[in-house]
């Protein structure tokens, strides 16, 4: 079957990134989520762009390379105040 | 809450690096360059520590800092042009409705992302125009509420929905094209946004 969006599809997916970033307001989320349990392509649209922010989370992460570290803490006790 | 008296800025503000520096690689995608820019950073917030407010948000105000010192220093040299953000909020809607695709394809998709690794992720993130890029960084990464990306970017919070919108939009495109290209994932044979007989938008039922 072809689901031709509904207007409670078109709000869903509308404010998805919203609901997906905890933006709205509590009234929002408990709509768009009870409309995203009965309704499949919506709820699918919904997993596939909460997947992509989580893998992009996963993927964003660094650690600033030791050297960097001790440059920047020689560069704060060179100019601290009242240097001990 | 933190105690003004007991506030040490200097540990509260070293222990951020990590995430500086990776903000720094997205904005920079270059290593020398991050590590300038986060050095940076940090000579211009220890020089002006003064000015920050205890028990406000140091992390978005380091940011704040950095994304200045990017733009004034780095965005010249890299000599990327700024994007316009003529887009309107209705057509950044439209896409929206026009994801309504069919539970096969969607199932499909969400199949092939588990697939893609962490490079292929931050490759696409790469190939996003800065703002977008930057946008989607904050918020995906580092968690920043719609409001303190606003203030990083100084822009309008709108723009920065316009902004996750849009890169995120682009974002799901790219993975999509690297999953076809890897064989996980075929791209419907049907035009973006096509409406069906039926003037609704379902993208593919062929």
């Amino acid at each position: 079957m072809c689901a031709v969006p509904k207007p409670e599809c078109e709000e869903a997916l509308d404010r998805l990134f919203e609901y997906i970033d905890h933006e709205l307001p509590e009234d929002e989320i408990h709509r768009i989520g009870e409309h995203l349990k009965e309704c499949a392509p919506c709820e699918a649209e919904h997993k596939i762009n909460e997947k992509i922010k989580r893998l992009v989370n996963k993927a964003g992460h660094e650690v600033a390379p030791e050297e960097l570290r001790s440059r920047i803490l020689e560069t704060i006790r060179a100019t601290r105040p009242e240097s001990a | 809450m933190t105690d003004i008296a007991e506030f040490d800025f200097e540990a509260e503000a070293l222990s951020y690096m990590d995430q500086l520096y990776a903000a720094a690689l997205r904005m920079t995608r270059n290593g020398a360059d991050a590590e300038d820019l986060v050095q940076e950073t940090f000579a211009k917030a220890f020089a002006a520590q003064d000015k920050f407010t205890p028990g406000t948000n140091l992390k978005a105000w380091l940011y704040r800092i950095q994304t200045n010192a990017f733009i004034n220093t780095y965005r010249k040299k890299q000599r990327e042009p700024k994007r316009s953000d003529a887009e309107s909020v209705e057509d950044w809607q439209l896409a929206a409705a026009a994801e309504h695709t069919s539970s096969g394809l969607a199932s499909a998709e969400d199949n092939a992302l588990d697939a893609l690794g962490d490079d292929e992720i931050r490759r696409a993130l790469s190939e996003l125009s800065e703002d977008f890029r930057m946008a989607v960084y904050l918020s995906d990464v580092e968690g920043f509420a719609y409001k303190e990306i606003a203030q990083i970017m100084d822009t309008p919070v709108g723009t920065v929905m316009s902004r996750l919108h849009r890169g995120r939009k682009l974002l799901r495109e790219k993975l999509r094209d690297y999953a076809a290209e890897r064989g996980l994932y075929e791209k419907a044979p049907v035009k973006k946004g096509q409406k069906d007989k039926d003037g609704g938008v379902c993208r593919a039922e062929a």
